[in-house]
């Protein structure tokens, strides 16, 4: 592919190229030198733990022997390993050996398995612990030495694959952080290459299409002190040079035309400035004006920042929660729980419209700014929460940042994408969102199994600071202007007896909604935190399915949709996932078919998010002319946020009465069930732009 | 992009050429290697972590098993109906656990009230545990749970006593050094810091060759291209993109083409106006 200045993909895939080998060998090395110093270490620390348990076991064996017991008439010889193997995972198997090595007693294992070994090995006069490799177990044996000299072994055997499991907890979290350190460097790169080459030359671009026309009123507004900033400096002195001969000319024209005795030269002269002024336009200011082009990426870094920065507590929020747990009175201590999750989405439904509307007033910049301010309270305060109470409060106050913060976007991306480029500038929204949200929830379980849920929070307000220090710095001050007015709430409500419209929100829009906050936001970290065996990174990495799962969805079905023109029905199969994803706990165990659940719900998302925006200008063919697309379908995404904010509390109704693997099916059954009325109910949409004019009704 | 010559003109007009303070590969090599540098230590952090986690509570697993046997013995003789304070051999127990491990600091058996009953430092008898510890017993009681805690330069397991009746009597606890675990952990913080420095410093070599490589190509288009421009502004001529050239290179040429053609027609209608204005 040839590398164009003004044109981010050559260029970057170059880049993408060298970040792979830049950082996937360096983490490898780093994980295989982590692994081989990790295993060298745990495995003589197991070795003297299962010297100790084998030093124990043998001490009671000859005291019962010593007392004239024979070794193979021991009684209750299984109740007396049984403890010992319960408190110990990693010790698969406890057994006493005669001295020719018979198998006299065994607990955890099946002897047949590993008897032949100890018949034939020859643990010889050794009055000290033996280790030999046996399978897939280290087996340490103790000779057990009575009056009567030796009379057999004690065997502890450990798990070889403990240690292998430790190792590949390792190489996943490793996986996690490289997976997120290349993400945040795609993310950071694709900022620094469109800052710093591309926007500038399409800059230039834009002035050179106009100087081509013979307009030289305009200069490219770029004072970066690398290669592009010297090549603009050049650029625009030769615009500077060309208009300044233009204003010596026009001074002297002006001389000639008020001083000259001659009106036939006056004449000529006239002649001469008018051929100029026809073939060559410059700028009325007395210099060329500066252009500054504005673009949706921009903002891509900023806002993939933020929403890391949230999504960060992502898989830990509803076990914070629990941990701050404070009874409300009417409240059960699930309903408490879900609160603060539901609160969160109720104001950022709430301030979206008027955040909306202050970003377009006074521009895209200033209310991200302020809306970094209650973001970063609410983070820093929820780190320091001392009760569910006042939690609630400092996660309204982040909701509120968040809402203020997506609004600037979205207005800032409405802004400067031409109406042809709006999708694609919303691809940017998207785009950033998403990867953040597969950063965000995979590096903070992670980072919160090690440090703690609120230094978690510290991380996040960190973050935030820097949104804000980019924010500032490098967004112009001067903004672009919004292209269109608000529409008035009234026209919103109107919007609802749109009958298509009002079932795509009442029974696809929503159930999603549910299904995402209620099932993923709110009973999965619940319900995986039941199990002792999963910690917070691994909550963490199921999570992390669903982002993925959208991430890689999303794009298929969005060219599927196009190409077969079958949006209800995407939309309806994918509610019905949805649902069904649900539902699937019913079947099987939670622990095992969760992250299967997950997979599920990405995949519906991803197949029902993209042919729901693409229906509306066919559903809404009148709305959308009167309000504009775009507000309809800020409509749309703010009227489903009732889903959101219902999903948490719906599903903290059904854990009393069916438990947390109950309230996941029971929701299932919600969702599938909305989603199967809007399956019928899309039968009656039929194909084409619906003109009727509900709208004047 | 090349220059073809075809006419001479007159001085440019230009303004000096900037100076390029941060060159674009300058800058991406800053912000790849700051990742690279975070993302190894990222790495590290979480490796290292891991293995504290799971080296420590196999460490701490191996004592409290020593502290459960004699929990257990304790308990034993409890069940037969004596006191703790009369159980004499409760000494001898906990005296030879600490000889078979030279890392165990000392064990102590305490009375529900805090007392210490039974030391392997036999000066300690007598005095009173630390709060923590008596607290520890009080809490984790009805479930027989284990407990640890850290004392300045010791960790501690410990588990409560508790007679048949399933009242706590007292508690037992072990004592070995922070600095056991941290030897532990202090060979893979060497190979882990000798790695990243070694890895940081080859793969920034290769980023920072990587992206000289990258954007010299850009640089020098960049740089061509105003040469370019500067030439055929002040001696004429004309671009004409190499190879062919790029749409943006092509679009490039007309724009030096038209700025050139714009200065001398100016130039040109500056003169004529001139020569009318000597018209006398």
């Amino acid at each position: 592919m040839a590398m164009t200045l003004d044109r981010t993909r050559p260029l970057f895939i170059r880049l993408l190229l060298l970040v792979l080998i830049v950082l996937v060998p360096p983490v490898a090395w780093v994980t295989i030198d982590a692994m081989a110093e990790f295993s060298q270490g745990l495995i003589p620390e197991m070795d003297k733990k299962a010297e100790t348990i084998g030093r124990d076991l043998e001490a009671s064996i000859e005291r019962a022997v010593n007392f004239g017991i024979p070794l193979d008439k021991l009684e209750g010889m299984g109740e007396f390993f049984s403890p010992v193997l319960a408190a110990n995972p990693e010790i698969r198997y406890l057994a006493v050996t005669d001295r020719k090595g018979n198998v006299l007693f065994m607990q955890g294992i099946d002897k047949a398995s590993i008897e032949s070994f100890y018949t034939s090995a020859d643990f010889g006069e050794v009055d000290h612990a033996h280790k030999s490799i046996l399978g897939p177990f280290i087996d340490m044996a103790q000779p057990l030495v009575t009056k009567a000299g030796r009379v057999g072994q004690v065997h502890v055997g450990t798990d070889q694959d403990y240690v292998r499991e430790r190792l590949m907890e390792i190489a996943i979290d490793l996986a996690v952080v490289t997976l997120v350190a290349l993400l945040i460097a795609v993310e950071i790169l694709l900022f620094v290459v469109t800052f710093n080459i591309t926007g500038p030359m399409r800059v230039v671009g834009t002035v050179i299409d106009k100087v081509r026309r013979g307009d030289f009123g305009f200069m490219a507004g770029v004072t970066s002190d690398d290669e592009v900033g010297r090549f603009v400096h050049g650029f625009n002195g030769a615009i500077r040079y060309a208009d300044t001969l233009f204003r010596r000319l026009e001074a002297y024209l002006d001389e000639v035309k008020s001083a000259h005795f001659d009106p036939g030269v006056v004449e000529q002269v006239r002649d001469i400035e008018s051929r100029v002024k026809f073939l060559f336009r410059f700028a009325r200011t007395g210099q060329p004006e500066t252009v500054n082009e504005h673009q949706a990426t921009d903002i891509r870094l900023p806002l993939f920042l933020f929403v890391f920065a949230e999504e960060i507590s992502r898989s830990f929020m509803p076990l914070y929660i629990r941990d701050l747990y404070a009874p409300i009175p009417g409240l059960s201590p699930e309903m408490v729980i879900g609160l603060p999750i539901a609160l969160f989405m109720l104001v950022i439904a709430l301030a979206s419209p008027s955040a909306a509307m202050l970003a377009n007033r006074v521009g895209a910049r200033r209310v991200f700014l302020i809306g970094l301010v209650p973001a970063t309270i609410g983070f820093v305060m929820s780190a320091l929460a001392m009760s569910v109470y006042d939690l609630i409060l400092w996660r309204m106050a982040t909701a509120l940042g968040y809402a203020f913060i997506t609004m600037a976007c979205q207005g800032y991306i409405a802004q400067v994408s031409h109406q042809q480029k709006r999708a694609q500038g919303l691809g940017v929204y998207v785009g950033a969102v998403l990867t953040a949200s597969v950063c965000g929830t995979g590096f903070g379980g992670v980072l919160a199994e090690r440090v703690g849920y609120r230094t978690t929070f510290w991380v996040a307000a960190i973050l935030t600071i820097v949104t804000a220090v980019l924010i500032y710095r490098l967004l112009d001050s001067a903004q672009p202007n919004a292209e269109t007015a608000a529409p008035r709430k009234r026209e919103f409500l109107r919007l609802l007896r749109n009958w298509r419209f009002s079932v795509l929100v009442a029974f696809a829009a929503i159930p999603s909604k549910i299904a995402l906050t209620g099932f993923l936001f709110f009973l999965v970290p619940l319900t995986l935190s039941q199990n002792p065996n999963i910690d917070l990174g691994d909550m963490a990495r199921i999570m992390m399915a669903y982002p993925i799962s959208v991430v890689l969805m999303s794009p298929l079905v969005a060219r599927f949709a196009d190409h077969v023109g079958w949006k209800a029905g995407l939309v309806a199969v994918g509610g019905l996932i949805g649902g069904a994803a649900l539902v699937l706990p019913f079947f099987w165990e939670p622990v095992v078919v969760i992250p299967v659940s997950i997979w599920l719900l990405g995949i519906s998302q991803g197949l029902s998010a993209s042919p729901q925006l693409a229906m509306i200008p066919d559903l809404c063919w009148t709305e959308c002319r009167i309000m504009g697309q775009t507000n309809v379908l800020a409509f749309l995404r703010l009227a489903e946020r009732v889903g959101s904010f219902a999903g948490p509390l719906l599903a903290a109704c059904f854990i009393p009465a069916y438990g947390y693997n109950g309230a996941i099916i029971a929701l299932g059954v919600v969702v599938a069930g909305l989603a199967s009325v809007f399956a019928l109910l899309s039968f009656a949409y039929h194909a084409g732009p619906h003109i009727e004019t509900e709208w004047g009704e | 992009m090349g220059h073809s010559s075809v006419a001479g003109g007159s001085g440019a007009g230009l303004p000096p050429a900037r100076p390029v303070r941060w060159s674009l590969a300058r800058k991406v090599s800053l912000a790849l290697v700051s990742i690279l540098l975070f993302t190894q230590l990222m790495a590290a952090f979480f490796a290292y972590y891991k293995f504290e986690s799971v080296y420590s509570s196999l460490v701490q697993s191996r004592y409290s098993f020593v502290v459960f046997t004699i929990k257990k013995r304790v308990e034993d003789n409890l069940n037969l109906g004596f006191a703790l304070r009369q159980l004499r051999q409760v000494q001898e127990i906990i005296e030879r656990e600490k000889s078979r491990d030279a890392q165990i600091l000392a064990v102590e058996v305490y009375d529900f009230r805090g007392e210490v009953l039974f030391d392997t430092d036999r000066g300690a008898i007598g005095t009173k545990v630390a709060d923590s510890l008596f607290e520890a017993i009080r809490t984790g009681s009805s479930q027989s749970l284990s407990f640890s805690v850290i004392d300045e330069d010791n960790l501690i397991v410990g588990l409560p006593l508790v007679n048949n009746l399933g009242k706590v009597e007292g508690g037992v606890v072990l004592r070995y050094p922070i600095a056991y675990v941290e030897k532990g952990l202090s060979g893979l913080m060497v190979q882990l810091s000798k790695s990243i420095a070694m890895a940081v410093a080859v793969f920034s070599v290769v980023a920072v060759l990587g992206l000289y490589i990258l954007f010299g190509g850009v640089g020098r288009k960049l740089g061509s291209m105003e040469q370019t421009l500067t030439e055929v502004m002040s001696v004429g001529g004309q671009a004409i993109p190499e190879g062919g050239g790029d749409a943006f290179e092509e679009r490039f040429a007309e724009f030096v083409a038209k700025t050139r053609e714009t200065v001398d027609h100016i130039r040109d209608a500056t003169e004529e106006v001139g020569r009318l204005d000597r018209l006398q």
